[in-house]
């Protein structure tokens, strides 16, 4: 059974255009005028359970409105949502109890006082009988290295620190399903590898379902083997991550040292040059033929070292949402 | 289910009250001033009744009667809905997105995110005045402690609602913060019996603005002045503003959006 | 002079935008009046006077109370203590402007709306209760009231600064302008005439200088107090302007030199 099923998901803000003042408010509770704005337009789309799927749009794409639609936080405007069986926005006990919503750039822990705090609060809430609630929080105390973190007020940790609560506090109740917004916003290297390692080890052990937003492709190049792209409310691409590259990056780039100096015109038989100083280049080959160009730069060349990389998986991306189309 | 309720709002009362003594005691001017506040009305009272001998028609027991009712109506909803207060922060600050996902009411969660203890302490001077006017009020039934009690608790609703709505407000129009300091001036004309009003005005507090109904009828059923069609009456305000209040907050988030990151 | 103009100027335009605000203060002044004014008529039924108050004395003494507290009892307080709890005084001290002005010049703004309003308002209650106002027969009561209400207005504006200037010691910073606040209700005769307590309590406010932030001058415009008293009890208030004057200026520099020592 999917985990997520979205047919034709629409979501139009009715964006109320007031006087100011109190006034004003008065008035627009009475007579009100409004401006549409579409923040999603009939995206569908399925999740299988126990997948991670990359959620990838430029800021106010529509990630996170259809996050908060599949959560239950917003009425769609139009279309159809199942998510985990359930429809979300009834906001029924038993769908709220199996997923679980993280905001990078939100808190639900309490800021004053230590996050064990709010952890026992979240077992009276998720309804956590006792011996799980031990066992699940022994185990998320250990992957994720916390035993310092607990009962310390919330504001006396580090961001990386209060990320980690955060996301133990989202997850104390084993939810089958995941909903990431922006995880590791503001975190650092160390700290983001960590969390991306416990989220696919969270991801494996419990055959949870995975759908993650985030604007560091390190995340969903580690992570996701399936992407959906949405641009402008639309749903631009739902497939692989692989096919994306092979898509949207064509070339594949050749950087090469040479032992003297070698200009730029004589490098144009073999691809386009990106960059060129006398003893350093870059070139783009067309990705079929990237053995052939590589062993005529060799053969031709003096050569001191050569790598083949991929286009950078931002830049794949970036051009994706600059054409606008699939 | 209500046992589950009751958990979760101990616990956040629990919590709440551990937050609130990191800041410290910096409240303890509140405090003092809202007892100041209740001590001079007290006196002031009690020393225009040394130069007269009724208010329209009742006596200084009585008359402190219908005061301390309000006091106790008044901070019991101060108390347990503080919470409710803070619905416009909780929609700015993104924390209503966390009750909204969350198997449990998202009102429980505002009403016990701020539970006011200092405010508790206020209520101990309220009750022990309470108790030594009684003493001076002729026999009482019990019939009559009943119908207090009932009608104190339809008072503490009825704020309820008034509490839900303006919350509502808050997440619909994502302002409108002020209204509740309103509700809490206009609560002002409850410290009288609500028979000292003139005539519209009198209306106005019994039917559009159920001040008298939440303030003066407990006090009223206490001394037995109060006709059963007026206690059916107040428990049928409390019951409508109550339905009321819930289906206005229900379509209220039906239409929530969220703020943006 | 004219900077403080400037902000005087300025000032009036921010309280008339903050719209919000000053319904909700208005509107709260309104409701306590209400309350008060029935409670009085309830207690004059069938009575001509009250401790020597008639009964039009009465009743404009509760009107006026509105008018009073709209013109004497709105100070800069609480924005001085947020200034001093967010460590926002030292950019004024760079300037060449005295804190005290600037801050007198935004409250004078305050002052002039809240009088329009209420005066408006009188209009209003008056012609809805039909309420027998009383009017003061002698004409140089009207200077005398006047010259009152400006001193009470002023006593209060550095009462209230004084009581502010506590943030700078302690971290608790409300709290004390808030117990402040409301005892001034009813040491000041804000809520009820202070002559209705007993006469030990009634001595003792009135070695305080908070009978004459509103008590007092209502007294005068009711003409209870007239003549050589009206002159001896206005020589008091002016008194205690002086002194609370003379006390800012001494806590004030004692906090911020408490505050330059502590990094602002």
């Amino acid at each position: 059974m999917a985990a997520i099923e979205v047919e034709k998901l629409s979501k139009t803000f009715r964006v109320p255009e007031k006087d100011e003042g109190l006034w004003g408010s008065v008035k627009a509770l009475f007579h009100r005028r409004f401006r549409n704005t579409t923040a999603v337009s009939e995206v569908s789309f399925s999740i299988e359970e126990g997948e991670l799927v990359g959620f990838l749009g430029a800021n106010g794409a529509g990630k996170t409105t259809t996050l908060k639609m599949l959560s239950g936080l917003l009425h769609p405007t139009e279309g159809r949502a199942s998510v985990l069986g359930h429809v979300p926005w009834r906001r029924e006990a038993e769908f709220q109890k199996r997923f679980s919503l993280v905001m990078g750039y939100r808190s639900q822990l309490w800021w004053e006082i230590p996050a064990q705090e709010t952890f026992r609060l979240n077992q009276e809430i998720y309804e956590i009988p006792e011996a799980e609630y031990r066992r699940n929080l022994d185990e998320l105390v250990d992957l994720l290295d916390l035993s310092d973190c607990l009962s310390v007020p919330v504001k006396k940790l580090s961001l990386g620190q209060r990320m980690k609560a955060e996301l133990a506090a989202a997850i104390l109740h084993k939810p089958k399903l995941l909903l990431l917004d922006e995880p590791t916003l503001g975190l650092d290297v160390v700290m983001q590898k960590r969390l991306r390692l416990f989220i696919l080890d969270y991801n494996k052990r419990n055959n949870a379902t995975v759908l993650l937003t985030s604007h560091n492709m390190e995340d969903v190049v580690e992570l996701c083997r399936r992407i959906l792209i949405i641009d402008h409310g639309k749903l631009l691409y739902d497939g692989p991550l692989r096919q994306v590259v092979e898509k949207y990056a064509p070339l594949k780039v050749i950087r090469v040292d040479f032992r003297e100096a070698v200009s730029a015109a004589d490098l144009e038989p073999v691809g386009r040059v990106t960059e060129s100083s006398e003893l350093r280049a870059v070139v783009e080959v067309p990705r079929a033929e990237v053995s052939a160009r590589a062993a005529k730069l060799l053969s031709k060349f003096p050569v001191s070292d050569l790598t083949i990389d991929e286009t950078p998986i931002q830049d794949v991306v970036r051009r994706i949402f600059a054409s606008g189309e699939t | 289910m209500i046992a589950k309720f009751l958990r979760i709002w101990t616990r956040m009362a629990v919590m709440s009250f551990g937050a609130q003594l990191s800041y410290g005691i910096g409240s303890f001017g509140f405090l003092a001033g809202k007892l100041i506040r209740l001590f001079f009305f007290f006196a002031y009272i009690v020393a225009i009744f040394s130069h007269t001998k009724s208010l329209a028609g009742y006596t200084l027991a009585e008359t402190v009667l219908f005061f301390l009712t309000y006091n106790v109506v008044d901070i019991t909803a101060q108390v347990f809905f503080r919470g409710i207060y803070g619905a416009r922060r909780a929609v700015q600050d993104g924390d209503l997105d966390y009750y909204l996902i969350q198997p449990c009411p998202p009102l429980i969660r505002l009403a016990a995110s701020t539970v006011d203890f200092l405010d508790l302490v206020t209520l101990v001077p309220v009750l022990a005045l309470l108790a030594a006017t009684w003493t001076k009020l002729p026999g009482i039934g019990l019939a009559e402690i009943a119908g207090y009690c009932l009608l104190v608790l339809n008072g503490v609703l009825i704020a309820l609602a008034v509490h839900i709505i303006v919350a509502a407000l808050a997440v619909r129009t994502q302002e409108l913060e002020n209204t509740i300091w309103i509700y809490r001036e206009l609560m002002f004309l409850g410290r009288f019996p609500v028979d000292i009003y003139g005539g519209a005005l009198k209306i106005v507090l019994t039917v559009f603005l159920p001040i008298g109904v939440m303030t003066s009828f407990p006090a009223k059923a206490l001394l037995g002045l109060l006709s059963p069609a007026e206690g059916v009456y107040a428990l049928g305000v409390a019951a409508a503003s109550l339905s009321f209040s819930l289906w206005f907050w229900r379509d209220a988030l039906s239409r929530y959006t969220s703020v943006s990151s | 002079m004219r900077k403080y103009l400037y902000v005087f100027g300025l000032s009036l335009q921010n309280v008339l935008q903050r719209r919000a605000t000053l319904v909700m203060d208005r509107v709260g002044g309104l409701a306590a009046i209400l309350a008060l004014y029935y409670f009085w008529e309830a207690i004059l039924q069938g009575k001509d006077e009250f401790l020597g108050y008639s009964r039009s004395q009465m009743l404009t003494y509760v009107l006026l109370m509105n008018v009073m507290r709209s013109f004497v009892f709105t100070g800069r307080g609480w924005e001085l203590v947020q200034e001093i709890a967010h460590g926002r005084i030292s950019s004024y001290l760079l300037r060449p402007l005295s804190y005290q002005g600037y801050s007198l010049s935004l409250d004078l703004a305050q002052k002039t709306i809240h009088l329009a309003s209420a005066l408006l308002e009188l209009v209003v209650l008056v012609a809805l209760f039909h309420a027998p106002v009383y009017v003061p027969a002698r004409a140089e009561t009207w200077t005398l009231f006047a010259v009152a209400v400006a001193a009470s207005s002023l006593l209060f504006f550095f009462l209230e600064f004084l009581v502010s200037c506590l943030a700078f010691w302690t971290s608790e910073s409300g709290g004390p302008l808030f117990c402040f606040e409301l005892f001034l209700n009813f040491a000041a005769g804000s809520f009820f005439p202070i002559d209705v307590l007993p006469r030990m309590l009634q001595e003792l406010l009135r070695a305080t200088p908070f009978p004459y932030l509103v008590f007092f001058p209502i007294n005068i415009y009711l003409e209870r107090v007239s003549g050589p008293e009206a002159f001896r009890l206005l020589a008091i208030e002016l008194g205690w302007l002086a002194a609370a004057w003379a006390g800012t200026q001494v806590i004030w520099r004692r906090g911020l030199a408490v505050y330059a020592a502590e990094g602002g």
